[in-house]
């Protein structure tokens, strides 16, 4: 029987008593005991305003401060309720962290501290956002507290022996509730318990302190109307832990028990499983052409296992770090050679009647859709099954058997108008396609549901219980029409996690006083100026060296400039001045914290979202011509065959005498009459920036190509109306190769002075299994292949993949090569050894980003640690701390690769606006063949399309995939045979349609 | 990331200290009275030592005999059930062991009357029953308690402690979560003096945070020195009643 253990409790001073916190774990299969020491405290305060005695026993920081009280004296007064705090439980903050950051309900909360660590365990993101709120709770209209109630004395309590460890919890919160209660008793003020776990609110309730469930709570308030639409969406599942889920409001009624994943296996058992080899984990990857199927690599395989199918991906989404069992051999297959999409599967299933026929959808092409989806699901399967065993390329398979992290966050989709109930005005179950199309529609509950219709509306994922066939999810807020310019811009930019909002208070104080007046000193031994910034001393003045920038056209935020100037003994001294960003902004300051979480700016083509304000990056920061400003310059000797004689590194004053666009730069250079000291300085460069290209391609320097195209805006209705392939000049290189080298010149000295934590950028080789299927197409089709022992044979071998015929067929193979490349990525030089610095495109040893701070934060970073590598300033301890460096690289990369995708998106999305007023036909490449259709890529517009095999003929049983081939053989709707492989050359018509499902506007194609 | 807030936003340490306090400290001495000539028990936190001091005493060799002074020497046992997990090896010849002896040595070599003693060796030896962060600082508590109730001549006591820095806060008296989390230094400190005896830093720390550090440790140092010195005349004064009566 167990025992009520009283554990010692030991008095050590006034208000301060140690105990110990006894478990045990099981570690490594075995327990373990676990001794901690915990110190309970009388000093913690409750932080309310009204509180008498609170303010008697606060003690402050190591900085000298003391703690705010927060907590409203007036906070909102409920019918019922009266004035009152809140206290949530951790399932409310994981489940409604959106409904608690609203700023129109939850005004004065109090968090326990057991609940906060509840939190962090469960959720770190969700973690970060509750802190946020609590620091962010100055500004009055949000008041967050933390009640540190594990260490006060009045509250911490002592598990007893029969009790569970989150029963132990539940009481521990319902005793902070009651010590809130009984502290601000005679104050007017009522605390409010929110849980929607329905034991411990008997239990509350028993105490005489007061609960609510979320919905019972927010039905009391008086804008509940609004804000009913944006509770969570939770189904309630027998079996489950009554923890998490009960109280909805009118119960979805008995979940369908016919459909229903396998069911995750335990904790232990994964565990275990993982210990001895016969479970792995790893993060999935779904395919972009099908979304029911995923890819999961794993250190112990070679190529990645497969996994197949709804009930074998049992419910994960892309990028979940899952837990997969292998399927036995006999059921290995190759990849699919399907496309499928969400959008278009299963379109007619019924929110409301989940897993079961319904009666009678309107506009049905299936009329059945349960049954047939499983069917169809299988039968494909087993047709690619086939197929693979006959090629002989089988890959192991296997099926999720847990999650460990899901990838969950907040989606934007649209409502499938099919789900849609005209005729209901209350609240109804509708599916949201998400624009995202490797996630499958998730389930709603509103009221708004006609509303909504053709609107972009932002949702959250609550939970997917596994006899759903969806997950379940709730609606956020909502953005806008569709194909309305705004609302798409800001899908693409919640969709790719970009911070758009506009800069902060906080941070906009960070800025110079003086704004747009602010003037570099004209003296640089000026006694006042020295006395507002001791180290301008050290500065150089290059104000009388000719600079010059070159940018493209319309660009505002210049950040660098170059001269050139021949030295008497026949060298040259050429320059590269970047804005000195660091000048402004400082470590530490709320200004460098926001550049560090934005990490880059992101370039759409309507739109620039800016790392830096405004004033920075296009005023004070930027090397506007005439004017002086603040540069950090990189300065050369170089000889004539731009072998580096000499570097030196320098914070310095510049003025530019000019900013060219690349074509005026090159009509410049062009134009013969021109002798002036300037043009003479810019041939210099160019002739220069030749011989070091020349020297880096002799190194094995990949020249890859990417299909870009550029949209102009019609300048009066800024309506897109024209699609163009970007143009490359001489100049575009010129300016490109002494970034190279200033990158180049810069990687090397701060790897010298912080050979731990210098801010560096490497490309890692691509493993030669990213290019076994380009290579064998390549083999088969053209008789090519592309070597893979070097940087410099895959330079040759690209070189020599020439058709006579065919011009473009070496940058469509360039294209389709750089797709099998790595990503490059920033690390700190203590992440990984010298030999793996190197940066495999352009074949260097070493690396970084130096030229674009205004734009990019690794460059601040950088700036910094040369400031401090050539005793300018003390470099920050943040940029000399190993784990902070990890942390802001592992952030920027994930910012800069969201950057890319957003830019991308809004191309793709502004090209599909302008070919909607330009039907045309178009010459395309077929890029890659599957069972049912072919990818072809358009040069022109730079778009990529699917034509599925229901478009290319009237009798798509008669098709015939020839996989060794890379063909498709079918007969055409003219009912002439045809037969098409990759890298083939079609005429493709091209027209821009609004998809009925995901009303997402893309490119159509059709073979002609 | 860690699984606990180190150091959270309202000032509370992962175990409910705020970032200036030590945590509860126990010791008594004369603990082994048969054993040993000097031995002195000590809790600091979840650590719990033993230490016992053999001499001064005729050295076992030849060899060890000094004519100027005695010779002193420090073993450390870290037994094996010390940690959460039991450990296989013994530690007795760990690197991390021995480099604690040899400045445990020269750190007392400074502070001990020792040519008072020629040819003649003082042993000590320190058992770690368990431990829980801030070893070193603990064990130079040990030392000295134990060398005083053996009497040897010493000039003050030597107390020690540890300070971690987190962000830019620095956290006196580390436990084991909070060492495995942040870097450390170890302070010993003679007497009531700003005189650093010991000054062990085996990771990195800013140079322009160490002064805060330095600070904040030597308090921590003055507040043992103190508690340790309660302790010895309470003794003292029971030994009296004793041996009067």
């Amino acid at each position: 029987m167990a025992t009520v253990q009283q554990l010692r409790r030991k008095r050590i001073s006034d208000g301060l008593t140690v105990t110990q916190k006894v478990f045990v774990r099981s570690r490594n299969g075995s327990a373990q005991k676990v001794v901690r020491e915990h110190y309970l405290r009388k000093d913690i305060p409750c932080l309310s305003r009204i509180c008498d005695i609170c303010p008697n026993i606060i003690v402050p920081n190591a900085a000298g401060e003391l703690p705010k009280f927060v907590l409203s004296e007036t906070p909102q007064e409920l019918q019922g309720l009266g004035k009152h705090y809140v206290v949530v439980d951790a399932n409310i903050i994981i489940q409604s962290i959106d409904l608690l950051e609203n700023p129109n309900c939850f005004f004065d909360v109090i968090v326990p501290q057991i609940v906060l660590d509840e939190v962090r365990n469960k959720s770190y993101p969700i973690y970060t956002r509750i802190r946020a709120l609590c620091r962010d709770s100055e500004d009055d209209v949000k008041r967050f507290v933390v009640f540190h109630n594990e260490f006060s004395e009045y509250t911490f309590i002592d598990r007893t022996g029969n009790e569970s460890i989150n029963d132990r919890n539940d009481r521990a919160i319902r005793k902070t509730v009651e010590w809130y209660t009984n502290h601000l008793k005679g104050k007017g003020i009522n605390i409010v318990f929110v849980t929607n776990d329905r034991l411990n609110r008997q239990a509350a309730l028993k105490d005489s302190l007061v609960a609510k469930s979320l919905a019972e709570y927010v039905d009391m308030l008086p804008n509940s109307e609004e804000i009913k639409d944006l509770i969570p969406n939770l189904a309630p599942i027998s079996g489950m832990s009554s923890k998490m889920l009960e109280d909805d409001p009118e119960g979805h009624g008995a979940a369908k028990a016919e459909f229903s994943f396998p069911e995750y296996y335990s904790t232990s058992r994964i565990m275990g499983g993982l210990k001895n080899g016969s479970l792995y984990q790893g993060s999935i990857q779904i395919s972009e052409y099908n979304f029911l199927e995923g890819t999961v690599s794993l250190p112990t395989f070679k190529k990645p296992v497969l996994v197949l199918g709804q009930k074998n991906l049992n419910r994960a989404f892309n990028g979940d770090l899952v837990v997969v069992e292998l399927l036995p051999q006999s059921e290995w297959k190759a990849p699919s050679t399907v496309t499928m999409d969400s959008e278009h599967f299963n379109v007619n299933d019924n929110p409301d009647n989940d897993g079961e026929d319904d009666e009678g959808e309107p506009s049905g092409v299936l009329d059945d859709s349960g049954a047939i989806m499983s069917d169809k699901d299988r039968r494909l399967l087993a047709q690619s099954a086939i197929l693979a065993q006959k090629s002989n390329k089988v890959q192991p398979t296997a099926r999720v058997v847990g999650i460990t992290r899901r990838s969950w966050r907040q989606y934007v989709g649209q409502i499938t108008p099919t789900s849609v109930d005209p005729q209901s005005s209350g609240t109804q179950n509708v599916f949201v396609i998400l624009m995202d199309k490797c996630l499958p529609k998730i389930r709603i509950r509103t009221r708004l549901a006609k509303q909504l219709l053709n609107k972009r509306i932002v949702i959250s994922v609550d939970c997917w219980p596994e006899n759903y066939r969806y997950p379940l999810g709730h609606f956020v807020r909502d953005l806008g029409d569709i194909e309305s310019a705004q609302a798409e811009t800001e899908a693409l930019l919640l969709e790719h996690d970009v911070e758009y909002r506009p800069f902060s208070k906080k941070v906009l104080d960070c800025l110079p006083k003086e704004g747009h007046d602010w003037k570099a000193p004209e003296d640089l031994t000026d006694p006042e100026a020295i006395r507002n910034d001791p180290l301008l001393p050290s500065r150089k003045d290059f104000r009388d060296k000719l600079i010059c920038s070159i940018d493209p056209p319309g660009c505002v935020d210049i950040d660098d400039a170059l001269h050139a100037k021949q030295l008497p003994n026949g060298n040259w001294e050429v320059g590269v001045h970047i804005a000195d960003v660091t000048h402004f902004v400082k470590p530490g300051t709320a200004l460098d914290a926001e550049g560090a979480s934005r990490g880059t700016s992101v370039y759409l083509v309507d739109k620039r979202i800016d790392m830096l304000p405004m004033l920075l990056g296009t005023d004070l920061c930027s090397l506007k011509p005439y004017v002086d400003r603040f540069a950090f310059s990189v300065v050369w000797e170089l000889d004539n065959d731009a072998n580096i004689v000499g570097v030196d590194f320098t914070k310095s004053v510049i003025r530019s005498r000019e900013a060219f666009s690349y074509e005026k730069a090159q009509n410049r250079i062009d134009d013969e009459t021109a002798k002036d000291e300037l043009t003479l300085g810019m041939r210099a460069l160019l002739q220069l920036s030749k011989k070091l290209k020349q020297k880096r391609l002799d190194a094995g320097a990949l020249n890859l190509a990417s299909p870009e195209v550029k949209v102009h805006m019609d300048s009066e209705t800024s309506d897109p109306n024209e699609v163009e392939i970007k143009k490359l000049l001489d100049t575009n290189s010129l300016v490109e190769e002494f970034m190279l080298l200033a990158n180049i010149s810069v990687a090397r000295k701060i790897y010298e002075a912080f050979p731990q934590t210098a801010m560096l950028r490497r490309h890692a080789a691509p493993p030669s299994t990213n290019f076994e299927l380009l290579n064998e197409m390549l083999q088969v089709r053209k008789g090519m292949s592309i070597s893979l022992e070097s940087s410099k044979a895959l330079a040759d071998s690209l070189d020599r993949c020439e058709d006579p015929n065919d011009s473009y067929l070496n940058t469509l193979i360039r294209i389709m090569s750089t797709r099998c490349m790595m990503a490059a990525q920033y690390f700190h030089a203590g992440a990984f050894s010298y030999a793996d610095f190197r940066h495999y495109g352009l074949a260097v040893d070493i690396y970084t980003h130096f030229t674009s701070p205004i734009r990019r934060y690794c460059d601040v970073v950088a700036h910094r640690q040369l400031a401090g590598a050539i005793g300018y300033e003390a470099l920050d301890l943040s940029h000399r701390d190993k784990q902070k460096m990890e942390m802001i690289c592992r952030n920027i990369n994930k910012k800069h690769r969201n950057a890319q995708f957003a830019g991308r998106a809004s191309i793709e999305y502004y090209v599909g606006q302008v070919m909607r007023n330009n039907e045309s036909t178009e010459t395309g490449y077929v890029i890659k063949v599957f069972n049912n259709g072919i990818a072809v890529l358009v040069p022109k517009f730079g778009v990529e399309g699917l034509i599925r095999l229901e478009n290319l003929t009237e009798n798509p049983q008669s098709a015939e995939f020839i996989e060794d081939q890379f063909s498709l053989r079918f007969v055409d709707k003219n009912g002439v045979s045809k037969e098409v492989s990759v890298f083939d050359k079609v005429e493709v018509q091209l027209k821009s349609v609004l998809d009925p499902a995901t009303s997402k506007r893309k490119a159509q194609l059709l073979l002609k | 990331m860690s699984r606990f807030e180190i150091y959270s936003p309202e000032g509370l340490r992962v175990d409910g200290r705020r970032w200036n306090e030590l945590r509860s400290f126990n010791c008594s001495i004369n603990t082994h009275p048969n054993a040993a000539d000097g031995s002195s028990y000590l809790e600091q936190g979840n650590n719990k030592i033993i230490t016992l001091v053999a001499g001064p005493q005729e050295p076992s060799s030849r060899s060890q005999v000094n004519t100027k002074q005695a010779t002193l020497s420090v073993t450390i046992n870290l037994t094996k059930f010390a940690k959460m997990e039991r450990s296989k090896s013994s530690h007795k010849n760990e690197r991390r062991t021995l480099e604690w002896q040899a400045s445990l040595v020269r750190t007392f070599e400074k502070n001990l009357m020792l040519h008072l003693y020629p040819r003649t060796s003082i042993d000590v030896q320190v058992h770690a029953l368990q431990l829980d962060g801030g070893i070193l600082g603990a064990m130079l508590n040990g030392i000295t308690l134990a060398l005083i109730d053996a009497g040897i001549a010493m000039y003050d006591f030597v107390s020690g402690v540890s300070v971690g820095l987190y962000d830019t806060t620095p956290l006196l008296d580390l436990n084991s979560l909070e060492e495995n989390a942040m870097s450390s230094v170890t302070i010993g400190t003679i007497g009531k003096s700003e005189k650093l005896s010991l000054l062990m830093v085996e990771d990195k720390v800013p140079l322009d945070r160490l002064e805060s550090v330095m600070a904040i440790g030597i308090a921590g140092t003055h507040r043992i020195r103190d508690l340790m010195d309660k302790e010895l005349r309470k003794h003292g004064k029971t030994r009296v009643e004793n041996s009067s009566n």
